[in-house]
């Protein structure tokens, strides 16, 4: 071991007294605080306005005064999505999946704000997150330090003076092996103050512990396969174009591919599109707002048996209030089965992508990295769903306090003059049906859970490429 | 007794050419031993093959009487080898790599023992705190050979240890090889020049297109004459 530590020191005295080295490291720590600095800053500022946000949603709503319960409905609420304090390094898909609902009756809303406006205000560097920095450039950082390691050596005749001196070739690459570790634990460090800084806004150790692991083990991938390179490769241009259309391959060209291939393998329709199919039955399903629709012919007869009446006159609760609970409940199992359907085939997508890590150890960690942080396509999935229910709660109590606490009389002759209108309201103590809606990201465990397939992929790639270090050192030539 | 150094009918075939074919030498304790040869002759071949860079084809190489394939780490840490190009950190200095080679070797060596070894090689004070990649190629030969001082093994490989010198400094190499022969250290060293080899061997082996097909020993004290091995050296190159 202490031979790998002698060999390790000589290599970092090499890239130490190397100028260019200490440039190129220098531009990848400008690189890494600014878009640290911005994107923390960014992230928290969102943080902490989407929690201010929802607390003013609900305060706007519950001060609304007496009114006709059908307004409120429609008056409507906002949901929003704060990003989980991991989105300061991983943003993930809320730069595109948009953070905030607006949830009124009958409908179900596609999420908006995304961070379009930040990436304009920014020239676009909003989009380049740390997380992204970690995907793509230190692998590059990696390539140019280590595409000549063993090639250096053996191209200035050093290696025959090393492997002379009694040293195996194992021996010679274990200690080249912990020189670009220790690039890693360097190239690690901003990481580690971030996810640190993200424990201190609320995130699990464990969650950010997993997402330090996980970068270090890709970065370790691509150590290895730089290694790799440099020993079984014989010149140092053909190490290094190798290893840079490697770098393309994994980092740009194979998730390109992915996002191609599981678009066209799984056809998901749009929210526009599936919205256009879905009109077609909801007109079968009648209009809420006219009681008198056909389509609640039977549900009429239902409800004047259950109170033995003639007439809905008779009815003693208020028969609109009825058919708009009865019409939001069948649109809404209409709505859920349809985003449902949306949802599922997104979500197979972003699997059959995740799959594709076992091509590139890119598509691995990014799909690790959304998911340890919270901010993957499940993530915001469960937020729509909970979205869905807040306002599919809020609107039926609402419906119920239109049966209940309005007389059906005032009701139909609310448009009768100032005066009837005044009258066809209800207190605005029912706007408490409200329910209070603080997002938050899953437990730690079930992030991990979910990322567990990517993980094991990262490891998978590990053990690989670091087989082909060890096969390689065993035989090598001068 | 066991030679230090012994080829068996050495064989050696590269990307399908021949290398070596069939070498066969001993080299005595304390002995001198010169191949010498043409570009492409097989000389530096034959040096790797006793260090194990090169798997003989067919044949033996025998270091202290232990195949080399047996056990590569016993055998290297008998061999002490000063390859052609004087491989040494350009950006370190000469401590600085004699320390770390030293290291890597197994071989604790003091800064007294090293300035020791570099007075023994006359490389300049001054020079030895600069970096290697502001020497001469002689003050890099004479760090490569301080490095072959301190590691005190009992046998020296030598690839073309007076290539680029200049004649002080080539007659100053010879002068440290017979040394340390003296001292009991057997040397292998392959060379192209005849004038050199002659100077310094206590044999010559004239190495042609892999085969070894001539051998010439200094005898009753006087040193191998020059013009013998010429004659025959220039003789064979052109046949």
């Amino acid at each position: 071991m202490s031979l790998c530590w002698r060999i390790a020191r000589e290599e970092w005295r090499l890239w130490l007294r190397s100028r260019v080295v200490i440039f190129a490291a220098l531009i990848v720590a400008v690189l890494i605080a600014a878009t640290s600095v911005l994107t923390v800053n960014r992230v928290s500022a969102e943080q902490s306005q989407r929690v201010e946000q929802q607390s003013a949603a609900e305060e706007t709503f519950f001060a609304q005064p007496d009114r006709h319960p059908h307004r409120m409905v429609h008056y409507g609420h906002y949901a929003f999505r704060p990003p989980p304090p991991l989105a300061v390094f991983e943003p993930g898909v809320d730069a595109v999946t948009g953070q905030s609902i607006f949830l009124e009756g009958h409908r179900q809303n596609t999420a908006m704000f995304a961070d379009t406006k930040a990436a304009a205000d920014l020239g676009g560097f909003a989009a380049l997150t740390p997380a992204n920095l970690y995907q793509l450039l230190m692998p590059l950082l990696l390539i140019v330090l280590g595409h000549a390691m063993f090639l250096r050596e053996r191209e200035s005749g050093t290696l025959a003076v090393l492997l002379a001196q009694g040293l195996s070739g194992t021996q010679l690459a274990a200690g080249k092996a912990l020189a670009l570790i220790a690039v890693i634990a360097i190239f690690m460090l901003p990481l580690v103050f971030i996810a640190a800084f993200s424990v201190t806004l609320g995130e699990s150790a464990i969650a950010a512990a997993s997402i330090v692991a996980g970068y270090f083990v890709y970065l370790c991938i691509w150590g290895a396969l730089v290694l790799a390179a440099s020993i079984l490769l014989t010149q140092r241009a053909v190490s290094l174009g190798a290893l840079i259309f490697v770098w393309l391959f994994a980092a740009l060209i194979v998730p390109r591919f992915a996002i191609d291939a599981s678009s066209a393998a799984i056809d998901a329709p749009g929210k526009i599109e599936s919205d256009l199919a879905m009109l077609a039955e909801q007109r079968k399903l009648g209009d809420g707002h006219n009681a008198a629709d056909p389509a609640f012919v039977l549900l009429q007869k239902q409800v004047l048996e259950q109170y033995d009446a003639e007439t809905i006159e008779e009815l003693p609760i208020n028969w609109r209030g009825v058919v708009a609970s009865y019409s939001e409940a069948e649109l809404t199992d209409l709505l859920n089965s349809y985003a449902e359907e949306r949802m599922e085939l997104e979500a197979s997508q972003s699997n059959m992508f995740n799959l594709f890590g076992i091509a590139s150890p890119t598509i691995a960690i990014s799909s690790a990295s959304r998911t340890l942080a919270g901010t993957d396509l499940a993530t915001h999935h469960r937020f729509l769903r909970e979205a869905e229910q807040l306002r599919f709660d809020f609107v039926q109590g609402l419906n119920q306090a239109h049966i209940d606490e309005l007389d059906y009389t005032l009701d139909i002759n609310r448009n009768n003059g100032e005066a009837a209108g005044q009258a066809a309201r209800v207190n605005a103590k029912a706007w408490r049906v409200l329910d209070e809606f603080r997002f938050e990201a899953d437990s730690a465990g079930d992030r991990l859970q979910r990322a567990t397939s990517s993980l094991f992929i990262l490891l998978g790639w590990l053990v690989i490429a670091s087989g082909v270090v060890i096969l390689a050192a065993r035989k090598v030539r001068v | 007794m066991t030679a230090p150094l012994e080829a068996r009918e050495l064989s050696l075939i590269r990307e399908g050419n021949t290398v070596l074919d069939g070498v066969s030498f001993t080299v005595a304790a304390g002995e001198i031993f010169a191949l010498l040869g043409g570009n492409g002759a097989g000389k530096s071949s034959t040096l790797l093959t006793f260090l194990g860079f090169l798997e003989p084809s067919g044949g033996q190489v025998l270091v202290n009487g232990i195949s080399v394939d047996s056990d590569i780490t016993t055998v290297r840490d008998a061999i002490a080898y000063l390859p052609e190009a004087t491989s040494l950190y350009g950006h370190l200095n000469a401590y600085e790599n004699l320390d770390y080679f030293l290291d890597l070797a197994g071989k604790s060596a003091g800064r007294v023992a090293i300035d020791a070894a570099l007075d023994r090689v006359a490389l300049p004070q001054e020079a030895r705190t600069r970096r290697l990649q502001s020497y001469s190629k002689g003050m890099r030969q004479k760090t490569a050979i301080a490095l072959a001082l301190l590691r005190e093994t009992p046998i020296l490989l030598l690839d073309e240890p007076t290539s680029g010198l200049d004649p002080v400094a080539i007659d100053e190499f010879h002068d440290l090889v017979k040394a340390l022969a003296e001292g009991g250290q057997t040397v292998l060293m392959v060379t192209h020049d005849v004038y050199g080899a002659c100077q310094v061997a206590d044999r010559v082996g004239l190495l042609r297109h892999g085969k070894l097909v001539g051998s010439f020993a200094a005898e009753n004290g006087k040193r191998i004459d020059t013009e013998t091995v010429h004659a025959a050296f220039a003789e064979r190159e052109t046949a």
